[in-house]
């Protein structure tokens, strides 16, 4: 695949300067974790594979659009984004992937320890939202997930679940 | 949003006559037709649906025009929110068929993509049999 795309966001001086020592010193620095955007053939559904995943803190989340026929975000749930709740560490920088045709990808270094919801910008009433767990998941957005689209509260895979299996595909 | 809308079938009513004289056989289509992938962001092509044209002011319903990757005309398509579907006060009337003959027709759920980003049904009038549906499958 040649990405015609590639975006990287909060990437801190910090957070570079890790995974560069870490190779330096010969140690493995985590590997980024890919995250797929798909949907089948008529457009009817859609959504991110894995659903849920747990990552270090710091290390690289791809998304990569795998649906042939659509284009897609991935955008967290932030004020910035849209005046969508925030359901991301309060301390955590907002990101918003844009529309990302076929294989098309877009990156984020996630630092800030907590739990991170995004969504996908024209699909979130289609329940296209998924949840990241960056080390530990600190504490729920306050409100739950009553001022969400009804599709996309039903489609975050608990928390419980994706430090118990570290990666959730949708059911 | 509800002004808006009949205003656009307005609009669409009064093209008609204007639209259903032009070219539409081969992309592109005359009149105020305007490639959807330069509208917004989509793939030139799409799988199941081909290269499609509308006239933005016809927006969501459509008709959309599709075309296979020869530029001959396949289907016209109209995109319905689901939420205006299921609006008793909401209709959609007097949409422009200039297409021509109709073989058979689809109706499906879709999610939403660029352009149309509600959740809502593609109604699509089949110009071609179903067996040359194949020309847009991939
Ligand atoms: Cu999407």
């Amino acid at each position: 695949m040649t990405p015609t795309r590639r975006g990287i966001l909060g990437l801190g001086a910090a957070a570079l300067a890790a995974p560069f020592l870490a190779g330096r010193a010969g140690a493995a620095a985590p590997p980024p974790v890919e995250i797929l955007m798909r949907g089948n053939a008529d457009g009817s559904q859609v959504w991110f594979d894995p659903v849920g995943i747990l990552v270090r803190p710091g290390q690289a989340v791809r998304w990569v659009n795998r649906d042939p026929g659509n284009s897609h975000t991935a955008t967290a749930y932030h004020p910035a984004n849209l005046d969508h709740p925030l359901r991301i560490p309060a301390a955590a920088a907002p990101w918003n992937s844009d529309y990302l045709l076929p294989d098309e990808d877009f990156s984020v270094a996630l630092t800030v320890e907590g739990t991170y919801d995004y969504f996908c910008v024209p699909h979130e009433h289609a329940g296209m939202v998924g949840r990241i767990v960056v080390g530990h998941p600190g504490a729920a957005p306050p409100g739950g997930t009553a001022a969400l689209p009804e599709e996309a509260a039903r489609a975050f895979p608990a928390v419980e679940e994706i430090l118990r299996r570290g990666i959730v595909r949708r059911a | 949003m509800l002004f808006r809308f009949a205003v656009a079938a307005g609009l669409a009513a009064l093209a008609m006559p204007a639209l259903a004289a032009d070219q539409v056989e081969k992309a592109p289509p005359a009149g105020s037709y305007k490639k959807v992938s330069e509208l917004v962001k989509l793939p030139d092509f799409l799988p199941g649906l081909g290269q499609l044209y509308v006239d933005p002011k016809t927006l969501p319903a459509g008709p959309f025009l599709a075309y296979d990757r020869d530029g001959r005309l396949v289907s016209t398509v109209y995109m319905l929110p689901i939420e205006d579907l299921s609006n008793k006060d909401k209709r959609f009337d007097d949409l422009a068929a200039p297409g021509g003959r109709v073989d058979h027709v689809d109706v499906y759920f879709n999610a939403g993509h660029p352009g149309v980003e509600k959740p809502h049904a593609h109604v699509i009038l089949w110009h071609v049999s179903k067996t040359d549906e194949g020309r847009v499958a991939k």
